[in-house]
């Protein structure tokens, strides 16, 4: 939840708003794509993109094994990895989306 | 005029002609009926009736702690990114100069980077938005992890039941996804 | 069609545009007008909030200045953010976030940086904009649905406004022979009140039709998740911009009135009119204020550890659209010039008012006649149960 984007108008009116339904939360969805690849797409809640936004792929036991930076479509895609992993879309200090293994859909 | 006045009324015709004047009143309700909610959320926004509408406790945090509080007792709000529960807090008075960020999440986190949602706001009264899938276990436990500024990580839980029945209540009414 | 039924149409078009409605769109003229001058209406009851100096020399503080007061009055509480009112009479409204857990706006002198006093509960400047503009209904998931009702009422202020001036015909004449009628009866009277406060609201009209259509586009994209905003999300600093320091001691953040200074120099011809500090360790300072074009506001995001520009939304960051929308807001409500453009949107908002009034008044007059006309012609032929008095009214109104 940040506020950041309200401009001082918006701010002022915000005060009774719901605080979420301004809010830039990050979103964040994977699949797994043929050729045993995995593609992410990244973004926030308002609509806008993700270009350039940190995406890693972290194994069970925290080592990074794919550290990615997201394209300019908001997407990245990567191999499969071996090892049980989860994806770490990271906008910064508690603006994560984690995404376990477990979730990310099968073709 | 006369070839409409031979016209006989349809009855829904008949009933609008009646009756749409009435509309304004119904529209003048709307206010009116929303005005005690819209005093009591000025309120809550403004602190005047605490840090949220139903205080769940305290969470002991290594050396810290912080109070809990929901800012509404209600289950949590759809959001373009899932559903969301606002949850709002205060550190506790000795540590507000210790506590560099805190976040919340559901389940133990893995890392501090994947701490979960960060709070927003001044040690007295903070916010965060806390995702809850909707298969989240009825038995789940809401993590609280603090930073401290020489880069030390505490971390604490309570019960998502005693965090916020609301909540609960919500899962229960989901159903089991699968 | 022929050129007079065609004409006609359009008159029945107008007469019918807000009539079912009539009270509701009164009261939100009522309200958007109220709200106008609602800081002004507040300066006028709540000394609190006016600027007084304490002597005639006494020079305005900076903001570091100000909030340097507040923390030597009020050691415990913490200023969340800090702004300066276009209207110099005006004092600083700062957000403080007290012990207790209350985050409410309180008046500070901009000479001195006393706390002149604390926003009442009672908030008449927010009450009348929720009302006005959302009809105070909550905001649950997006948009309020109060918000598409006011809003949707863009739609038939713009067309009464264009067959008004379609039924009207050669309206402009109306501005160099102004007529006003006095002595020939209200129904006379409210007719001509109706087509001169008409002619001479037909920019405030269009411009406050097509910013309130505005608003019901903006919560449609909102609520569909569209941005069409240019400014790149950085919703946090880095974890490795954010330096560690000792425990119990939070990182020393660079002085106030320097990142002002250094938003200052970056931003040229900026001038800081508010500050929003950061909103927690992570979180950017934002300074923000106008530049050459009054309807918009530029922000600068500075990191509070090193003065660093994170991000920038100046005029020259934005697109040819954001230039349309974002200056809609402004216009809409007038507050982008000061007081006297504040009066004269409150004055077209009274006109406007008064033209739904009178607009209702003809309406009635005409219509109260002709249906009492209706029914005694129909009383004598037959009994016939439930006419439809008010329709024939409009029809023979409209064949008149």
């Amino acid at each position: 939840m940040t506020f950041k984007r309200l401009t001082r108008a918006a701010l002022l009116l915000c005060a009774a708003f719901s605080t979420t339904a301004f809010a830039h939360n990050p979103m964040c969805e994977c699949k797994e794509i043929p050729g045993e690849q995995i593609q992410c797409k990244g973004g926030f809640s308002d609509g806008s993109g993700a270009p350039g936004v940190t995406l890693d792929v972290i194994g069970y036991d925290e080592t990074i094994l794919v550290p990615g930076k997201l394209g300019e479509d908001s997407t990245l895609t990567f191999k499969k990895p071996a090892a049980e992993f989860y994806v770490l879309f990271d906008a910064g200090p508690g603006h994560v989306v984690e995404i376990d293994q477990a979730d990310i859909q099968a073709q | 005029m006369s070839k409409v006045a031979t016209v006989p009324p349809s009855p829904l015709r008949a009933f609008w002609l009646k009756w749409r004047f009435h509309i304004n009143i119904l529209l003048l309700l709307v206010p009116l009926g929303f005005m005690p909610k819209y005093f009591a959320d000025a309120a809550l926004f403004r602190g005047d009736t605490g840090i949220g509408e139903r205080v769940a406790g305290q969470v002991q945090v290594g050396p810290w702690s912080l109070t809990l509080a929901e800012l509404r007792n209600e289950g949590p709000r759809p959001d373009p990114a899932g559903p969301m529960k606002l949850f709002n807090a205060a550190l506790c008075d000795t540590c507000t100069n210790q506590v560099k960020a805190t976040y919340l999440r559901i389940g133990k986190p893995r890392s501090l980077r994947a701490a979960g949602v960060i709070f927003f706001g001044t040690p007295y009264r903070m916010g965060a938005a806390l995702p809850v899938p909707e298969r989240t276990p009825v038995d789940a436990e809401v993590w609280v992890t603090m930073e401290g500024w020489d880069g030390s990580m505490h971390q604490g839980s309570i019960p998502l039941s005693q965090a916020s029945p609301a909540t609960i209540a919500w899962l229960n009414k989901q159903g089991v996804k699968p | 069609m022929s050129k007079k039924s065609r004409s006609k149409l359009w008159f029945l078009v107008h007469s019918w545009l807000a009539l079912p409605i009539w009270f509701f769109v009164l009261i939100v003229c009522v309200t958007g007008t109220l709200a106008v001058v609602s800081q002004e209406i507040v300066w006028l009851a709540n000394p609190d909030i006016r600027a007084s100096k304490p002597s005639d020399d006494a020079q305005p503080l900076s903001f570091g200045q100000v909030i340097a007061a507040i923390k030597r009055d009020e050691p415990q509480a913490i200023v969340q953010s800090i702004s300066r009112p276009d209207e110099s009479h005006f004092a600083l409204s700062v957000d403080l976030s007290y012990p207790d857990g209350r985050s409410v706006e309180v008046y500070a002198n901009p000479y001195t940086g006393a706390i002149q006093g604390i926003s009442p509960s009672f908030n008449f400047q927010q009450f009348t904009r929720a009302l006005h503009g959302w009809w105070l209904v909550p905001f649950t998931n997006g948009y309020s649905w109060g918000w598409y009702l006011v809003s949707l009422l863009g739609l038939p202020l713009l067309a009464s406004l264009v067959t008004g001036l379609v039924v009207y015909k050669r309206f402009w004449k109306g501005f160099f022979k102004p007529t006003l009628r006095f002595r020939h009866g209200a129904r006379i009277f409210w007719g001509d009140f109706h087509r001169l406060s008409g002619i001479w609201s037909i920019w405030f009209i269009a411009v406050i039709s097509i910013t309130g259509i505005w608003f019901l586009i903006q919560a449609i994209l909102g609520d569909n998740q569209i941005s069409i905003s240019s400014e790149p999300v950085v919703p946090v600093i880095a974890r490795e911009k954010v330096p560690t320091s000792g425990p119990g001691v939070p990182a020393p953040m660079i002085a106030l009135d320097d990142a002002i200074k250094i938003a200052s120099q970056r931003i040229p011809g900026l001038e800081a009119s508010f500050l929003v500090l950061p909103f927690n360790a992570y979180s950017h300072l934002q300074i923000g204020g106008r530049g050459w074009y009054p309807l918009m506001f530029q922000t600068a995001q500075l990191n509070p550890y090193d003065g660093e520009i994170a991000v920038t939304n100046l005029l020259s960051d934005r697109t040819a659209l954001e230039f349309v929308t974002e200056s809609m807001r402004p216009l809409h409500t007038g507050d982008f010039g000061g007081l006297w453009i504040k009066l004269i949107w409150a004055f077209f908002g009274l006109v406007l008012s008064m033209m739904v009034l009178s607009g209702l008044l003809i309406w009635t007059k005409r219509t109260a006649l002709a249906t009492l006309n209706a029914l005694k012609r129909e009383a004598k032929t037959q009994r016939q149960p439930a006419p439809i008095p008010a329709m024939q009214a409009e029809t023979s109104e409209a064949q008149r």
